[in-house]
Formats: C-alpha cells, structure tokens, sequence
C-alpha cells in the first residue's frame, strides 16, 4: 500500500516530515482523516489536534492554531501558525 | 618633538581606534550573517507550502474570486510602495540601492500617470524621504532584529487593510515591495516586486509553469482564499525583512572589511610620514650645530 509524503510546518520551522500511513487534521468544517489516495484537497484548518500516524505506528500529535492543509498525489502539506505538543508548553 | 610629527602621531591614533571600531563592526556583521541566514531559511517551507497552494488555487481562478486576484484593480491611481532599509548606517550600499530601487520603481509609475504612496522600514529609508519633504505614508522605525516576524504581521495587516479599503483616500491599487534579496554571503541583490494583484509572480521567464491538480475544497473554495491569501501577503512580507536583514550583516560585513583595510592603509601612510618628518627634523638640527660649529671656527676665535 502507498504512504502519505507529510511536511507539517508552521511559519518559521519545520515541525515533522516524512512518510505516514495516516493524517488527521481538524479542518475548519470539523475532523478531516487523510489516507492515501485521497483526492487532491485543500483544506482550511481550525484550532484543534493534528495527529500523524507514520509508517512504524509511531503517532505525533500536536495542537495547532488556524493554517491550511493541501493534499495531492500523496503528498501532504500541513501548514499552521503555532504548533505546540499536546499538554504542555514546549515545542 | 617637532609640530609636524606630533601632528601624524595624532592621526595614527585616531586611525588605530577607528580600525578597531571596524574589525569589531565586521566581526559582529560576520556573526550575525549565517544566524539571519537560518532564520531565512526555517521560513522558507511555509512559504513553498504557501505559494504552491496559492498557484494551484490560482489555475482554477475562474471560479475563485478575490480582490488581490484581480488584474484590473484601477480604483484612484495610488500605488504603494513597501522599501526595506536598515536603521543604521555603516552598511556601505546596502541602504542607499534599496532607496534608489525605490525611487526608479517610482518614477516609473508616475510616468503611468499613478500616484506612489511610501510605506517604509527602517530609519534610513524614512529620514531620506523626510529630509526631502515627502514623507512617507507609514514608516516602521526603528525596529528589532529578534522582532521581524511580528514587524512583518503589522505591516501586513497594514498594508491589506490599505489595499481592501473602500474609502478613496486610503485605497491602494498594487502594492509593489523593495527589498533585497540575500543569494549568499558574497551576493545580494535588490530586488523590486509586485505583491498584489497576484499573478505570476515568480514565474521567471523561459520557465515551464507547473501544472497544478484540481482541487477539492473544504469547506468552500472563498472560505479558503480568503484564509490563505493573507496569510501568503504575510509570508511573502516576512521573508522579504528577514532576507533584507541577511542582506544588511552580509553587506555591512564587506563594507567594514574594506574600512578597516583602509584604516591600515592610512596607518601606515601616516607612519612613513612621521618617521620622514622626524628624520628631517633631525637632519635639521645636525645641520644647525654643523653650521654654529663652523661658522664659529671661521671666525677665528678659539674661546666662546
């Protein structure tokens, strides 16, 4: 099976890339899953959970504020104004 | 010590403290370089994110509908203008070719018949424009280095709200930015761009234009452009400061460099100076006692 391509970036620095076997952002019309295959999308993004599943299992989660998200042949673009990890402060 | 060497030793010291006000310039120039250069760097995937997303939205634009999509935006002939200077000098041409790429861009429009409004970062830029009597529209000065990011989100909401406005008066049609492009360490270029009305922007001539794939779009594709498009003014605009930033610590760097090679230079000018005019001076005197001695012996008296 195909894999996701992901960059997550947020307007100075690059938070996670890689490949990932799923995605699930909070668009702006509530949750949005990403699987591969999925139509080429372009997604504007509310405050809540971003969580990355990479090919391991391994997940990544982390809160975010507003941005955008693109979708296209695989390839996955997450981008947001703040990213900060799930239950603290730090990045 | 003779008048004359005493004035070149004072020169020497005064180039010996210069020089080591430049070596400490260009030093601090060199450090900061590479630290601006990363900042540059770390935004640049939000900014491919940004400017792909843009494209791929803009190949479908005739469905999409927003302001700053629009070629034909002529509503009263002003025109803005958004100059990046530095605060401070000592930058050799690095505040001076951003204000003539100014200048140039700004006759141009008025050649059109448009009017320039000045928006202008940087105490340089704003006192040029001041000691002329045209002052700039809005003028950001003076401003931190650590705060571009935030520099760059005033002036952008500055600029968009200018740009959407429907009042006559505040109401501008394009918004061009002059700024300086930071290609390496030895390179810099200034570079004058056209922000709004978007089109293609970056599309450099003899270039294949992507294709971009349809899109789907959630919620709704005006919902989207209108989340994204100042969002991408806001990137654009801060990538732009902290290039520029780049820019001035390269620019500074080399024109420190070459001040304090001018400083030896003058150094050692002014030690062969002093060391002929005390050789002279000397000279002379030996020629004084030679001259007493003689003209003391021709006389022909042996007691003084």
């Amino acid at each position: 099976m195909s894999t996701l391509e992901v960059t997550f970036v947020t307007a100075d620095r690059t938070v996670w890339s890689g490949r990932a076997a799923q995605v699930v952002v909070p668009a702006a019309d509530g949750s949005m899953g990403i699987l591969p295959q999925m139509q080429p999308t372009l997604a504007v993004l509310d405050r809540g959970l971003v969580r990355i599943i990479a090919e391991s299992g391994e997940v990544t989660e982390r809160d975010v504020v507003g941005g955008f998200v693109s979708v296209d042949s695989d390839v996955v673009t997450i981008a947001v104004d703040e990213a900060v990890r799930v239950g603290g402060s730090g990045r | 010590m003779g008048a004359q060497q005493r004035v070149y030793k004072q020169r020497i010291r005064s180039a010996q403290g210069m020089k080591k006000i430049f070596k400490a310039q260009e030093m601090i120039a060199a450090a900061r370089i590479s630290k601006a250069h990363a900042r540059v760097r770390a935004t640049t995937p939000y900014a491919e994110a940004i400017t792909t997303a843009i494209g791929s939205v803009a190949t479908n634009s005739d469905e999409i509908d927003h302001p700053f999509l629009q070629s034909k935006r002529d509503v009263n002939g002003r025109v803005g203008i958004l100059l990046i200077t530095s605060d401070r000098g000592m930058a050799g041409a690095y505040s001076p070719n951003a204000i003539r790429g100014a200048e140039q861009l700004a006759n141009l429009l008025r050649d059109q018949g448009k009017t320039p409004v000045m928006y202008v970062v940087g105490r340089k830029g704003d006192s040029y424009y001041r000691f002329r009597n045209r002052e700039p529209h809005r003028s950001w000065t003076p401003y931190k280095e650590a705060e571009l990011p935030e520099l760059g989100r005033e002036i952008a909401k500055v600029v968009t709200e200018d740009l959407l406005s429907e009042d006559l008066e505040q109401h501008i049609d394009e918004l061009y930015v002059v700024g300086t492009q930071f290609e390496s360490r030895f390179q810099q270029r200034t570079k004058s761009v056209r922000l709004v009305p978007m089109g293609v922007v970056d599309a450099d001539p003899g270039q294949v234009r992507p294709s971009y794939p349809l899109y789907a779009f959630t919620p709704d594709p005006d919902t989207v452009m209108e989340q994204l498009i100042p969002r991408y003014v806001e990137a654009r605009i801060i990538n732009i400061l902290l290039q520029s930033m780049a820019s001035e610590h390269a620019s500074r760097q080399r024109a420190m460099k070459t001040a304090t090679d001018n400083a030896e230079t003058q150094i050692n000018k002014f030690t062969r100076l002093a060391n002929s005019a005390r050789q002279a001076e000397i000279t002379q005197e030996i020629t004084e006692i030679v001259g007493g001695a003689d003209a003391l012996s021709g006389s022909g008296r042996s007691e003084r």
